[in-house]
């Protein structure tokens, strides 16, 4: 019953309803909007993208790489060489070996995959990913019987053998059959495509970064995304790549606060939208903390909030870019919330009541706390700094930022303009000309305001000329790089830890060895490391000063979040714990007496926390005290 | 038309003690005159009624009247009110003419020490405003008063007076800040502008203008009021809602009951707000920790409240928690430390646990009988 | 739900200031009047200004959900009353709701005053919630100070002029603002005769009065008026809790809340 004809056949159809479903996932995608894509340069660049990008990110749990290297290898192997024995009918041996061997190798990996499974972690989902294992299994049992009667020179099985083995192999093919239909193998179609087209091909070559939103168009009909269909169709297709690994739940700051965003649920609800009418009910993940499976309805047609996803999880994201990071399917979570809050916001008026009252300040004062933007440094009035108004040109051009308004920042700003004099460096202020750079309105979806923020800003900065802008926050760090430069405006931009390290290696600042021995541990702001990849200044600064450094357990590029990113401090989603409480035990349980800083943001949001706790110093403060001047 | 009761002489022994801080910590009580000089706000409006009986003046044939128809909410005078018709005293004062206080509740106070030469009883004009400007157009119509002033208030003295100038098509200052009989001034264009003018007819006047007349009395004669207006008001008073104070939102409440870390009793916390009819609040650390609802959250992330009396069991008062009380004119705090920021914001800082205080209050609230 | 089907609500909304930058925008008060209107289901809504047609801060109200704003052009001297009459002849509301105080000419706040004269309207001020009748009559709850609420019910057509009472209004959407219509109209101006004879300059910021210690003898006086009490408050150190909580009602009753 085994022949090769009835093999080739069942290649044949097994590849033909792969090939209907996976055309009408095709056309569930398409139904997005445009997208500009690279096609040609897209697909040729898919394996390298697989290879290289997704393994880095796999890796990082090394026992996972291992299976999926062996269990997809192997899989791929498999039927590369079935392709050539069966369909191309090519009689060497060494294939035969060759497939006996891939076998193998999968096999291995299944083993892993089984391990894993006997009892998932609650971030794993079940339903059918609970049956892979196994399916796959009696696969590699099928092929590895083929294999073997195949290496001893027999192409056909007969009988009551044959007739299981054909059986046995049916079976195995159908889930991938069914991959293209939604079975749990979607993430391996769908994923391959998603690295082709990825809406931000850029993180995949030069920095290997690409954190910046991009501008929307204000003149379009549709603002941000309203209703599944509303995200650009290479964003659908970068949903249904999720492979529900749950590593997004395990990192997201919010999830652990108990706030109602599970970042890999949202991706779900947005699939569930876009690709069928109905609920939630089949989904078998966590939960968004505080809601129920079964809860959540949507169509590709009908609006996203609140029926498929609820304003509160939308509302309750850092855009800490944790998710984002650890996604071995490289999906971008943080834009598809964005275009959410963006329509909300833009269209709807649909924003949170604190953070309403923050953004009409924005429009109005052009800060946020509805300051009069005359007094932005009227702390300063000691300080004698020179404006770039007066001066005209200076080598640097600090950016004070909204912080400048709040005392705690001031203290931060003063230890940084002390160092900045100490290494007689060349630099000025705008003054009251600076505006608020727009990070908090954009995170907060309004778009307009960011934009209007930032053009005034442009045209400020038009006025004079530097060299270079150095700013204590992060926020405006990114924005002014990475942001500013989509409606215009290219400049030189470092933040101040990486200023004052370029200084110190330079030799122009000099650290003497801190005298205090209370041990540190560096706070990496989301927008500084994640965002701008800059983990190393801030700490040679520290190793500078010889204190002595303990590291949380998550720190550099996989630090958790203070919680004040996106405007979460505002819209302040209630949840079971506060974000910045769960940092600060963190910092706690590595044994930190000093919490470093290098954000305005983090150090008001650590402040926070109820004492007793260790005390929250920026690297500026730090290194203030120990400059030689 | 009930006369105005004559002024209370009854002293209340204990009614103006005053407590006041000692640099060893402790409290030293003031009483008698004392107290009235340590210009605690409270005694302040207890010695105005029980002042010795001073002379009254009277004035028999004064050239015009300064009508004035101050809020007197409950049949009490307000502090604006009580400035306003120092205002009409000043008023008229000037030129020789009195003042006429128009009412529409029976006062609980003595009008005369408050500056009244006439008093005019409006009560059967009845709650409507419609029919209460209607009355104050025909006593206007019969008395001629030179000025007609009201208070610029949410009680009811700011749509008053706008009613009663829009009726009668007279002029008017709204908002006015300075008034005499030749000009008066008020601020346009969002507080930009300041504009002068002869002084109107209608005068509606800010807070803090005038000063209230202390230490004299006057004869507050009752003068007849003109009969009911024949008008069916289209506007139907159905009266005042039951006033619950955990459903008012805490930047209106008058009295709040507001509990940080030293609170653990929940159970007794609730009681007794509910015993005292208090507005529940909360600092960040209690409402994070889920013991209230977030919207009871005091502080700059919270509401900003502006209570008459606020009341902080266990708070030791974070800066932001302090600006969200800043606005509060009495603050009761209670802690075991006695330098903590919120007893040094309090105008009563009892150094004691408030855990226990709270019981005690809640027995002694029930003893009373609520 | 439907009592109110077919009901057209007028809002006469102006150009506020912010406190600030001085920056136009849309007035707290007008938009708590919009707000109370789009909180009457089944209403159709206009809203009404007198003013710059130009100004963009008015595009701030058709964003929270109303499609159609009238504007009549009018200058800062202007009397707006004569401005206001003829659209709303056209418009024929059942209900015209307003900010208790345009915000950027006079701010008087007698606008609605002379308006429900005018129309022979009932008014009533400082609303916080409106719902109407199906006998044709609204139900009107006004905010006192100190969240007191007092009830009344009106005959339709009325003036209703919201306080800050009124629900707190919502967000404008910048979508909704820029599709918003406004559609213009010009009357022959009349200046404003109640401004006449008036004297403007800027306004100076106005100190905040301390009240000087009254009553006493000169000594006590003077004492009170230059001995700083520490911290402003009196301090107690009670023996017992019960001798606290005495203390505490017997300053709550003293501060009127008991």
């Amino acid at each position: 019953m085994t022949t090769p004809s009835n093999i080739a056949w069942l290649l044949i159809v097994t590849a033909a309803v792969a090939a209907v479903g996976a055309w009408r996932r095709w056309r569930l995608w398409r139904a997005g909007q445009p997208a500009s894509v690279d096609w040609i340069g897209g697909l040729l660049a898919m394996p390298r993208r697989y290879l290289v990008d997704v393994h880095e990110v796999v890796a990082r749990e090394p026992a996972s790489a291992r299976m999926h290297v062996h269990v997809a290898g192997g899989l791929a192997a498999i039927l590369a060489l079935l392709v050539l024995i069966y369909l191309l009918d090519l009689q060497s041996w060494w294939l035969r070996l060759a497939l006996l061997v891939a076998v193998l190798m999968m096999w291995r990996g299944l083993r892993m995959l089984v391990e894993r499974r006997r009892a998932p972690p609650a971030h794993l989902s079940r339903g059918g990913f609970q049956r892979l294992p196994d399916v796959l299994r009696l696969l590699a049992i099928g092929l590895g019987v083929l294999a073997v009667f195949l290496v001893l020179g027999n192409r056909e099985v007969g009988g009551i053998v044959g007739l299981a083995l054909f059986a046995t192999l049916a079976l195995g093919m159908a889930e991938l059959a069914v991959a293209t239909w939604g079975g749990p193998l979607k993430h391996a179609f769908a994923g391959a495509l998603h690295l082709a087209f990825h809406p931000r091909p850029e993180r995949f070559s030069g920095e290997k970064r690409s954190t910046a939103l991009k501008p929307l168009d204000l003149a379009a009909a549709r603002l941000g995304a309203e209703r599944p269909i509303d995200f650009k169709w290479n964003q659908l297709l970068g949903f249904d790549a999720c492979v529900q690994c749950g590593r997004c739940e395990q990192m997201c700051p919010a999830y652990a606060a108990g706030q109602p965003l599970n970042p890999k649920k949202l991706i779900q609800d947005l699939v569930l939208g876009f690709s069928m009418t109905g609920d939630d009910r089949r989904y078998t993940g966590s939960p968004h903390p505080g809601q129920a499976p079964g809860d959540r309805r949507g169509a590709p047609t009908a609006p996203i909030v609140p029926e498929l996803v609820a304003p509160e999880t939308l509302w309750a994201c850092t855009t800490c870019r944790a998710c984002v990071y650890e996604c071995p399917m490289m999906i971008e979570h943080v834009d598809a919330i964005l275009d959410m809050r963006r329509h909300l916001t833009l269209a709807q008026g649909a924003t949170p009541a604190k953070a309403v009252n923050v953004l009409e300040e924005l429009r109005q004062t052009d800060n946020s706390g509805g300051q009069d933007p005359k007094a932005r440094i009227d702390w300063a009035v000691d300080q004698r700094l020179r404006l770039m108004r007066d001066v005209r040109q200076a080598d640097v051009l600090l950016w004070l930022g909204d912080g400048a308004f709040d005392r705690r920042v001031q203290r931060t700003l003063r230890a940084l303009f002390k160092l900045l004099r100490a290494a007689g460096v060349d630099f000025a202020v705008l003054g009251e000309e600076e505006l608020d750079c727009g990070d908090l309105a954009r995170r907060l979806g309004d778009e307009a305001a960011f934009q209007s923020l930032a053009r005034r800003n442009l045209a400020i900065l038009g006025r004079y000329r530097f060299n270079i802008i150095v700013t204590a926050d992060p926020h405006a760090y990114h924005s002014l790089k990475n942001e500013y430069p989509a409606l215009g405006g290219h400049f030189r931009v470092m933040h101040h830890t990486g200023y004052l390290a370029g200084l110190q290696r330079q030799g122009r600042l000099k650290i003497a060895a801190s005298t205090d021995a209370r041990p540190v541990s560096y706070h990496d702001p989301c927008y500084l490391g994640r965002y701008n990849g800059e983990v190393a200044a801030p700490r040679a600064l520290l190793g500078a000063l010889g204190v002595p450094l303990k590291e949380m357990a998550r720190s550099g590029l996989r630090s958790r979040c203070c919680g004040g990113g996106g405007g979460a401090a505002i819209t302040d989603v209630p949840g079971k714990l506060r974000i910045p409480d769960m940092r600060m035990e963190d910092a706690r349980a590595a044994g930190a007496e000093i919490v470093a800083v290098a954000c305005p943001q983090c150090t008001v949001m650590l402040e926070g926390v109820i004492g007793p706790r260790p005390e929250v110093r920026d690297v500026a403060e730090l290194l203030a005290e120990a400059v030689v001047e | 038309m009930r006369a105005p009761r004559p002024a209370r002489l009854r002293r209340d022994p204990r009614g103006e003690r005053v407590l006041q801080p000692r640099p060893d910590g402790r409290v030293r009580v003031l009483r008698g005159e004392a107290a009235t000089a340590a210009g605690s706000p409270i005694v302040a409006g207890v010695t105005a009624a029980t002042a010795p009986a001073v002379p009254v003046r009277t004035i028999e044939q004064p050239a015009y009247l300064v009508l004035v128809v101050p809020d007197a909410i409950d049949g009490r005078l307000s502090a604006q009110d009580r400035d306003l018709i120092g205002l009409g005293r000043a008023m008229a004062d000037a030129d020789g003419g009195a003042v006429c206080v128009a009412t529409f509740t029976a006062p609980l106070e003595d009008l005369g020490t408050a500056g009244a030469d006439r008093l005019v009883d409006l009560a059967s004009a009845g709650d409507a405003p419609e029919r209460r400007a209607a009355m104050l157009q025909a006593c206007v119509a019969r008395e001629h008063p030179r000025h007609v002033l009201f208070p610029e208030s949410d009680w009811g003295g700011g749509d008053l007076g706008r009613r009663l100038a829009a009726l009668s098509g007279s002029p008017i200052a709204t908002s006015a800040w300075r008034a005499d009989l030749a000009t008066a001034a008020r601020r346009a264009g969002g507080g930009t502008r300041e504009v002068s003018m002869a002084t109107p007819l209608i005068l509606v006047v800010e807070p803090d203008v005038g000063e209230a007349v202390t230490g004299e009395r006057y004869e507050a004669r009752i003068v007849d009021a003109p009969g009911a207006p024949d008008l069916a008001p289209r506007v139907v008073d159905r009266g005042l809602r039951p006033y619950d104070p955990q459903s008012v939102a805490l930047e209106e409440a008058e009295f709040i009951l507001a509990a940080g870390n030293g609170v653990s009793d929940w159970a007794a916390f609730h009681a007794l707000a509910s015993a005292l009819g208090a507005s529940e609040g909360g600092s960040r650390v209690v409402v994070d920790a889920g013991a209230l609802p977030r919207h009871r959250q005091v502080g700059a992330t919270g509401a900003i409240t502006t209570a008459r009396c606020y009341v902080a069991l266990g708070i030791s008062g974070a800066p932001q928690h302090l600006q969200g009380v800043s606005a509060c004119e009495h603050v009761i705090a209670v802690n075991v430390d006695p330098n903590c920021d919120m007893m040094k914001r309090a105008t009563l800082a009892v150094i004691a646990d408030a855990q226990a205080v709270m019981h005690a209050l809640l027995v002694l609230c029930r003893d009373k009988g609520g | 739900m439907d009592e109110a089907a077919g009901l057209q609500v007028v809002t006469l909304v102006s150009v506020g200031r912010h406190p600030v930058t001085g920056r136009a925008r849309r007035a707290p008060l007008d938009a708590r009047a919009v707000e109370l209107g789009l909180r009457i289901p089944g209403a159709r809504q206009v809203l009404l200004h007198a003013g710059d047609p130009g100004a963009e801060a008015l595009r701030e109200y058709l964003g929270m959900g109303v499609e159609t704003m009238h504007v009549v052009r009018c200058g800062p001297r202007d009397d707006v009353l004569p401005a206001l009459r003829a659209p709303l002849r056209t418009l024929r509301p059942s209900l015209i709701l307003t900010g208790m105080r345009a915000e950027g000419a006079e701010d008087s706040g007698m606008v609605p005053y002379l308006i429900a004269q005018s129309l022979g309207w009932p008014i009533v001020a400082q609303v916080a919630d409106v719902a109407i009748g199906r006998d044709g009559k609204a139900t009107v709850v006004q905010a006192l100070p100190r969240g007191r609420r007092r009830e009344f019910e009106v005959t339709l057509p009325c003036v209703l002029a919201a306080g800050m009472g009124a629900p707190a209004p919502r967000p404008s959407a910048y979508a909704r603002a820029w599709r918003g219509r406004m559609a213009e109209a010009s009357v022959a101006p009349v200046a404003d005769a109640r401004c006449e004879g008036w004297q403007e300059s800027l306004a100076r910021p106005r100190g905040k009065r301390l009240r000087a210690p009254r009553g006493g003898s000169a000594a006590a006086r003077q004492r009170a008026a230059t001995v700083v009490v520490a911290s402003g408050g009196a301090v107690l150190q009670p023996g017992s809790p019960q001798e606290a909580a005495r203390a505490i009602l017997e300053y709550l009753r003293r501060a009127g809340v008991r």
